[in-house]
């Protein structure tokens, strides 16, 4: 049996890796970004790239995604975990080696790599699943690094004593690890109908059980690591996180809704999603109960992304529930609007929680630059961006499929929604200045602002001297 | 209680995988088996595999990201089954490895594409979308092709290979095919009705047909003319309906150039409603009654009438003898386009009842051949003298002159 000890100091927290995986992501991100800009360009213009194979439209798609997910979302979660790990557990990860390892790898075996092939033209046509097999096979040998330097520390503390952003982490690292090559592998090797019942599940996998659980963490970690107060109830945690992680993998044949897939799978499925709307009430009721006397904006700007994307949480999951029933699927399906849901999903939630842990981790590294100004005057821009971004694909989903239903060709809703992708064009702007301030404002300015410029306005004791308590009282 | 907490943890951590494991089984496994007992039950006997170049064809469809805007699904739903022809069925996709569904639709739906375009359409589309769709975003991709539209590599031919499969089994199944299918089917009502029911397998507007019925058209609204006109004709057809727009280049036969000919409302109204089968005019029965007659205006307008000339009787007994000897297998005894040995060529002759070609354009065909058609040169065969004899006497088979 596991004896659970509570830990005397903070453990040493790798602070080089925590830097490197924040600058990978960013740099990642800002690159993702333009793959997005680019792609949305080439439906306004599509002539733009003269006729390049390297920049068409299909292949700047799929590095898209790919990048946002695996380059930035992923070196945010490693950033994350290097420095909430030891926090967590009160214990060291295990290796700086193995992190040393899993960085390069990550980043020249998967993200680096996984870029050029699909430029190449050598990619897999399955949704978020578009680097080549054997980009994957180094996903998955990553993951298994990630598992192994990541886990052994809360398993050698004792599992009663896991805070929930710790189980989060867990969760999402194992899942990750089991659903990954269900994804990537399995439709290669069953064909057709029966493929896509697991290319559905994967697709929901994806952002339900490595982008949520790590993004859930994130802001489980900082409301409290902020506010310097627990989260509201322990049992809405719990409750949250085992609803979600039974309900979020059954969710995934709603993207297959009135196809040939057996109609009871997909009731089941719309069942799912619908029950996952009201497990995200509870989980976002919890945190915003949390996030109480903080106000709308808090002042710490990593507080302030994580709840933000609290609400977008919310606000996406509701819609996720609405949009997965019958009678709206069957409207909204394959239009705009669900490239709105998923940029508010990824953006609006996953991208401003996993913003709100590299600042709060850069906070924390002391000779890490940090400019406040920046980085609130990023968050504006994104928060304007998203909003504009989210607000005009919706619409134009709701133009294409009155298009759609009427006797009008098809060019027509083409036409109807081009007005409506230029707009989205436009928003690369506020979107692309508004990481690249968050990224300025994490490398200039004064070394160690961040922690003193929080302590300076909310006058309170350095987070140091909390971090052990954080052990000892959740057991 | 410690104990029992940890004990609490350690069931609920077993659980949590269960939790993924059951999603596979309940949402991946399970309804694989029902597919596969429904493929097993409604597959005809021996659907034809992929060759190597649709193989081929469909990684490039997939590298391109081709099912990132083109859904190769339809669902069981009455806009799609109007719009695109019958639902998928299991058996359908048992060759996609793996498979293409997509979850957007920018461009239309393409399950059903086998047979609607001709490959010399494909090719201009692959080359330069906006050569043959005005208002296309679709990417263009030159490096499938040597340098023109009408110089595919292979790359470009098996991609077009591949498409020409999507649909295909289900419509050589044939008749027997869907009655077995829909005898031993294990579906429900509704899906009985969206994947047998009495609409066409294949809904696509564009599909060309050889025979078939056409509206009469009325008088058309010419602003509104110009602008569909605008939208849909003039990327082929050109700007003065001169069969020069930017994707005529890659086409064989070449757009049909409609300042040289005369068309009667019906030729036109026959051609936009059915397509010209055998080249790459589509159908355009999706556009409103109002709309068709509106361009059918416009397009008669590119020709401007000229004064007939008297011809001496010599030489339309001249150009009926050789038409009657040389012509009148294809084009027909009374100029019909119905000669005995039409109906085995892709492209049907031209019928001179209803679009009389000016001279001079005649006179080319007849030298030069028709380049994509059966259409050969006569310059050899025939004299200067019976050529423009020729050339003068199938313009009086014309009906659509004045009333």
């Amino acid at each position: 049996m596991i004896k659970s000890r509570p830990a005397a100091a903070p453990p040493a927290v790798e602070t080089p890796l925590v830097y490197a995986h924040g600058l990978a992501a960013l740099v990642t991100l800002l690159i993702s970004v333009c793959f997005g800009f680019l792609a949305a360009m080439e439906m306004v213009a599509p002539d733009v790239a003269g006729g390049s194979p390297w920049l068409t439209w299909g292949r700047l798609r799929y590095d898209h995604t790919q990048g946002i997910m695996l380059g930035w979302l992923g070196n945010a979660f490693f950033a994350f975990l290097y420095h909430a790990v030891p926090v967590l557990s009160g214990r060291s990860v295990t290796s700086p080696k193995l992190g040393q390892w899993l960085f390069g790898l990550w980043n020249f075996a998967v993200v680096l790599p996984g870029w050029i092939l699909v430029l190449a033209g050598h990619s897999q046509p399955l949704e978020w699943a578009e680097f080549p097999l054997v980009v994957d096979a180094f996903v998955v040998l990553c993951l298994v690094l990630a598992a192994v330097q990541f886990l052994p520390p809360f398993f050698s503390r004792g599992l009663e004593d896991l805070y929930v952003s710790s189980w989060y982490i867990i969760g999402g690292l194992v899942f990750t690890l089991l659903s990954y090559p269900m994804g990537n592998f399995v439709p290669e090797l069953v064909p057709g109908a029966r493929g896509a019942a697991f290319s559905g599940l994967w697709i929901h996998d994806a952002v339900g059980l490595f982008v949520t659980p790590l993004a859930l963490a994130i802001i489980y970690f900082v409301i409290p690591a902020a506010t310097r107060k627990p989260i509201y109830s322990h049992f809405l945690s719990m409750l949250g996180f085992w609803l979600l992680f039974f309900l979020y993998p059954l969710n995934g044949t709603h993207h297959y809704v009135f196809s040939v897939i057996p109609m009871i799978a997909q009731i089941g499925a719309i069942t799912a999603s619908t029950l996952l709307g009201v497990d995200v009430i509870i989980v976002v009721a919890n945190l915003l109960l949390s996030l109480r006397g903080t106000g709308w904006f808090p002042g710490d700007p990593a507080l302030r992304f994580v709840g933000t994307g609290t609400v977008f949480y919310l606000i996406v999951s509701i819609q996720g529930s609405v949009q997965a029933q019958m009678s709206v699927n069957q409207s909204v399906h394959f239009t705009d609007w669900v490239v709105g849901h998923s940029h508010m999903a990824m953006l609006g939630f996953a991208s401003f929680a996993a913003l709100g842990g590299i600042v709060h981790a850069w906070q924390r590294i002391p000779w890490a630059r940090y400019h406040a100004g920046m980085i609130n005057a990023g968050y504006w821009l994104l928060f304007a961006g998203l909003i504009m971004m989210v607000t005009d694909l919706t619409i134009a989903g709701l133009v294409e499929s009155s298009a759609w239903k009427s006797a009008a060709p098809w060019i027509e809703s083409v036409r109807a929604a081009k007005p409506y992708w230029a707009v989205r064009v436009l928003t690369f702007v506020p979107i692309g200045a508004g990481f690249l301030f968050v990224m300025t404002g994490l490398f200039v300015g004064e070394p160690g602002d961040g922690l003193k410029s929080i302590q300076r306005e909310l006058g309170l004791e350095p987070v140091e001297a909390i971090a052990p308590r954080f052990a000892q009282e959740v057991g | 209680m410690k104990r029992l907490l940890r004990m609490s943890y350690l069931v609920a951590g077993l659980a949590g995988v269960g939790f993924f494991a059951m999603s596979i089984l309940l949402l991946g496994v399970w309804p694989g088996q029902a597919l596969e007992r429904q493929i097993e039950q409604t597959r005809p006997q021996h659907p034809p595999a992929p060759t190597v170049s649709e193989q081929r064809g469909r990684v490039i469809y997939g590298r391109e990201g081709c099912a990132y805007c083109h859904t190769q699904q339809i669902r069981y739903l009455d806009n799609d089954v109007r719009r695109f022809g019958k639902a998928t069925l299991a058996w359908e996709t048992i060759f996609d490895y793996p498979q293409l569904w997509g979850t957007r639709r920018v461009g239309p739906d393409l399950s059903r594409e086998a047979g609607v375009r001709s490959s010399d359409w494909q090719f201009t589309h692959l080359y330069g979308p906006r050569g043959v769709v005005a208002d296309s975003v679709m990417p263009a991709f030159p490096w499938l092709f040597d340098g023109a539209p009408d110089r595919p590599n292979q790359e470009a031919r098996d991609l077009v290979d591949y498409l020409e499969t999507l649909g295909r089994n289900r419509a050589l199944a044939g008749p027997e095919g869907e009655a077995h299918a829909r005898e031993s089917c294990n579906c429900s009502d509704d899906e009985r009705r969206y994947a047998f029911g009495t609409g066409l397998l294949n809904a696509s507007p564009a599909m060309a047909r050889r025979t078939g019925d056409f509206p009469k058209l009325a008088a058309g609204d010419p602003a509104r003319g110009r602008e569909v006109y605008r939208q849909n004709c003039l990327s082929c057809h050109g700007p003065r309906g001169e069969g020069d727009g930017k994707g005529a280049a890659g086409l064989h036969p070449r757009p049909a150039n409609f300042a040289e000919r005369e068309y009667t409302v019906d030729r036109l109204s026959f051609a936009m409603w059915n397509g010209v089968s055998g080249t790459a005019m589509p159908a355009w029965r999706e556009l409103p009654m109002a709309d068709l007659a509106a361009v059918a205006e416009v397009v008669r307008g590119f020709h401007a009438k000229q004064p007939e000339p008297q011809i001496p009787q010599a030489v339309l007994e001249l150009g009926a003898r050789v038409y009657s000897d040389r012509c009148a297998q294809c084009h027909g005894t009374t100029g019909a386009g119905d000669g005995s040995a039409a109906a085995q060529f892709p492209i049907a002759p031209t019928n001179f009842r209803t679009q009389r070609p000016d001279i001079a354009t005649s006179l080319r065909a007849l030298r030069e051949g028709i380049k994509g058609t059966p259409m050969a040169p006569w310059a050899g065969e025939l004299s200067e003298a019976e050529l423009s004899a020729v050339a003068y006497y199938v313009r009086t088979f014309f009906t659509g002159g004045a009333p």
